[in-house]
């Protein structure tokens, strides 16, 4: 009988979950956020690690941006504002940079910042190997000194330029609390003490982060209570939070629901240049096979090495309906690596090359690439292999496998087929630089505030190191590259990586379609003052965060 | 056979499945490409430097057994290293210790982790199986009671609809129709920063769990409901039955005391089953809705490759559906005197 009744209890619980359902209206104005002005922020995805040495994902670096400070801020047109510290200035050799920091700046735990902080945080980053990012932007600085506690003095190992760029993600730690930490690279920061407009409340994995106004920050204190970060599973599912005002404001809308969303009256879209500019590009296998790294297979289709083939692939790539229809227009075509983002960088001359089918198939007949044996394909001069190229794609995103038949269909139209896969993104990775195991690969990167990495991974020097996947070499490229780096003339620079882009689009060094823009959007009826009137958008930085007010009637 | 030899042979033959998975599970990852230094990464600002370091600190610079250096590329080594310093020693002294090692990915304990998307996992199943079990087996016994009937004929129909649902695109459906219409929430497991007493707490979370359990339910209750349909209608036209009608017994009764037990070997092997592998069958109802539970662990671990998750989270699964087994056939004898004599 006491078997038989816990039995029904058991089979009933799930219908007390149904009815709770009903009870919703409860729910709903019982939240505090009616109380609080908390901005709910939807995105997919969430951070990956709490510990700015560890974490990889764009969304640990929107975390850290908001709980930690720099010495310098980014700034929405990519230039570069003051942080931790209120001045800075650099030797006439370069080699000295002094940074001045604000008083009054305290951490969550009101124990004030010092050059003591920085000197720690600096110096953490720079002996840490393990720190798969971090640790690379302190790779030139030889010395970190406090003379005294509002001062700071990095000593480099050669002039660097735009060197605010590589200190702007060096997120400044407390050092009473990290003093402690036997282990750094084993710690998880789960409580997390920075000096940011904003700390962290809580923090659940995939599910949400929660962070409140840090009201003593000199600079950016926030006019809401507080900020939570939460994680949808889908897109759509993301699209239909902000209708229903589950969430105040998203960031990240698929094309497909841009439409419905602008058609919603108490939504805002709005979309521009992220502040991390994407590029989206086709990588071409043309490494020597002599100068195959060591382990590598380079085993590249030959054709894919003449610079005819390329800049036949190049003016057959349908840039203008890959943007219209995978990002329904939300993007610019594409030029080099360096998006249009980087602005002063991205050389805004260009020309492309035209999409001209006619132009492209002449260039194949040009060179001896016809199809001999009538089935649709070419083949090479010497009659040997057909210009049919593997064309790998990451299975977990969304938007590839109809680029690559976008690609496969016009490429068909002069003569050349691909082979399509999609392949798992760790295994794809694998098949890159420096193992070369593939033709073409569609792939995608965000840029740094300085193209410098982007640059690099075109030059010679990269091939057998492992940063260069294409293997696309060129001396001239290589030279300027040298220089560029080493040159803290802005203007003069400028002219360098402007001359350098010319010659990774002549050669055809790598193909690329577009630079994506993001799009987000906000419910006009919640939270005023939403920054999207600057030269980059992003709703999740803290010039947007920290500026925003609840509007009076709720 | 007596009991005890019995119960002793079938705990034999799951440690047997347990110790294979164990070791399996150690070199499948390792053969998998990608490097979990790189966690699906190819940035040019990850220098080789610190992939080393990386793996050094992973302890994926050992060889992973004696005589070979790493699995892919595979390369052979010396047969004479330490034993100790391998991966494998390293893999099996964690667990001789009960321990499933640390996250590359979070510098979280692994057993830590899964405990609690363990926990998150059952709730959503429990629910769902729930539902499912009553609802299928109610109407797969009363299909069955009046079969050949238009009725039947329905409920079958239903029951195949059902089962072969896609759940990811379920999933995608009833999250707009519950959001459009009965304002539940997209996905997640609790409302954040939802400050109240644990009452406002639970209801969040029931509020949370209809839709991915209504979800699991639809796509299972068509399993049930077959089954337990197809088990009835053969004890259904058997000679005890009859008698049991003789006696004057309602067919409602006859149907719940008679036949159902009779009938309960096939549902109760399916619900056994479906406990072990449903485990991992929710990984895209918890991935479309945001559950916070082990199939999102796993798709996250995979992408990373975090071996000590991976390694975790599929000898969970492992144990889970041995465990579902061997409870199953415990349960045998005494669902079905026969079996006491095979």
């Amino acid at each position: 009988m006491t078997t038989l009744r816990i039995r029904r209890i058991a089979l009933a619980w799930p219908l007390v979950a149904l009815l709770a359902a009903c009870v919703q209206p409860l729910a709903r104005t019982s939240e505090t956020a009616a109380a609080r002005a908390v901005v709910r922020f939807g995105w997919t995805g969430s951070p990956d690690s709490l510990h700015p040495g560890l974490g990889v994902l764009t969304h640990s670096y929107v975390v850290y941006a908001l709980v930690y400070d720099s010495l310098v801020q980014l700034e929405l047109d990519g230039s570069f504002g003051p942080g931790l510290a209120e001045s800075w200035q650099r030797s006439p050799d370069g080699l000295e940079w002094t940074f001045r920091l604000r008083p009054g700046s305290t951490f969550h735990d009101g124990v004030p910042v010092s050059s003591r902080d920085v000197v720690f945080s600096l110096e953490l980053y720079r002996r840490r190997a393990e720190f798969p990012f971090l640790h690379g932007y302190t790779t030139q600085i030889a010395a970190v000194e406090a003379p005294d506690a509002e001062t700071v003095v990095l000593r480099l190992r050669r002039p660097v330029p735009n060197f605010e760029s590589q200190i702007v993600f060096l997120f400044v730690l407390p050092e009473h609390v990290w003093r402690s930490v036997a282990d750094p690279v084993a710690f998880d920061n789960a409580a997390m003490v920075g000096s940011g407009p904003f700390r962290l409340v809580e923090h659940r994995r995939n599910e949400y982060v929660r962070l409140a106004a840090h009201r003593a920050h000199p600079v950016a204190a926030p006019r809401v209570d507080e900020v939570v970060f939460v994680t949808y599973g889908t897109l759509d599912a993301l699209a239909q939070a902000l209708r229903s005002g589950e969430v105040d404001v998203v960031r990240g809308v698929s094309p497909t629901a841009v439409r419905a969303l602008r058609r919603a009256p108490e939504v805002e879209v709005t979309s521009g240049v992220p502040l991390s500019p994407s590029t989206t590009f086709v990588e071409i296998n043309q490494v020597d096979p002599l100068r195959c790294p060591q382990g590598g297979a380079c085993n590249g289709h030959p054709a894919l090495r003449d610079l005819a083939v390329r800049q036949a692939l190049a003016h057959a790539a349908p840039k203008r309906e890959l943007l219209d229809v995978l990002l329904l227009g939300e993007g610019a075509p594409g030029r080099t690596l360096i998006p249009d983002g980087l602005v002063g960088f991205f050389h805004t001359d260009l020309v492309d090359h035209a999409f001209d089918l006619d132009r492209a198939r002449e260039l194949l007949d040009r060179t001896g690439y016809r199809d001999r044996d009538g089935d649709g394909v070419r083949e090479s001069p010497d009659g040997g292999r057909s210009l049919a190229f593997r064309f790998d794609f990451a299975s977990d995103d969304p938007a590839a496998p109809r680029a690559a038949e976008l690609l496969a269909r016009s490429w068909a139209r002069i003569g050349v087929r691909l082979e399509r896969r999609a392949v798992d993104p760790n295994a794809l990775a694998a098949v890159r630089g420096p193992s070369f195991d593939y033709d073409l690969l569609y792939w995608s990167w965000t840029s740094d505030p300085d193209p410098n990495f982007m640059l690099q991974a075109m030059t010679s020097e990269q091939i057998p190191l492992g940063g260069n996947y294409t293997g696309w070499s060129d001396p001239e490229y290589d030279e300027l590259y040298l220089r560029q780096a080493a040159t803290l003339d802005a203007d003069l620079r400028r002219r360098l990586v402007w001359r350098m882009q010319e010659i990774a689009l002549r050669e055809v060094a790598y193909i690329v379609p577009f630079y994506e823009r993001t799009v987000a959007a906000y419910r006009r009826d919640r939270f005023r003052g939403w920054r999207t009137d600057g030269a980059g958008l992003a709703l999740e930085d803290r010039s947007s965060l920290a500026r925003v007010e609840a509007m009076a009637a709720r | 056979m007596s009991g005890g030899r019995r119960l002793g042979r079938k705990l034999l033959g799951s440690t047997a499945t347990v110790l294979f998975v164990l070791a399996l599970n150690f070199f499948l990852f390792r053969v998998l490409p990608g490097d979990p230094a790189r966690a699906g990464l190819a940035d040019p600002r990850l220098s080789a430097e610190s992939v080393a370091k990386i793996r050094e600190r992973f302890g994926l610079d050992l060889p992973v057994v004696n005589g070979i250096e790493s699995l892919r590329p595979l390369r052979f080594g010396s047969l004479w290293t330490d034993p100790r310093e391998t991966q494998a020693a390293r893999y099996l002294s964690n667990l001789l210790r009960g321990e499933l090692g640390i996250s590359y990915h979070t510098n979280r304990p692994v057993a830590e982790l899964l405990g609690e998307r363990l926990w998150n996992t059952l709730l959503l199943l429990a629910a769902g199986q729930l539902l499912a079990l009553a609802a299928g087996v109610a109407l797969g016994a009363w299909a069955a009671a009046r079969s050949g009937s238009r009725g039947d004929r329905l409920a079958v129909l239903g029951g195949l609809t059902a089962w072969s649902l896609p759940s990811f695109w379920l999933a995608m459906i009833l999250l707009f129709l519950g959001s459009q219409f009965f304002g539940l929430p997209l996905g997640g497991r609790a409302t954040p920063a939802l400050d109240g007493g644990p009452l406002l707490r639970a209801l969040d979370l029931a509020r949370h769990l209809v839709l991915p359990t209504i979800t699991l339910a639809i796509v299972s209750f068509g399993e049930y409901l077959l089954v337990t349909r197809s088990a009835l209608v053969d004890v259904l036209s058997s000679d005890f039955v009859l008698v049991a009608r003789a006696k004057g017994l309602s067919s409602g009764e006859v149907v719940r005391r008679h036949a159902l037990p009779a009938a309960a070997l096939p549902i109760v092997t399916l619900a056994g089953l479906n406990l072990g592998l449903v485990v991992a069958g929710a990984v895209q109802v918890e991935m479309v809705f945001s559950w916070p539970g082990l199939g999102a662990a796993m798709l996250d671990a995979v992408a990373r490759r975090d071996y000590p998750v991976l390694q975790g989270v599929f000898l969970l699964l492992a144990v889970s559906v041995v465990l579902a087994n061997l409870a199953v056939e415990l349960l045998y004898p005494h669902l079905d005197p026969r079996t006491r004599r095979s």
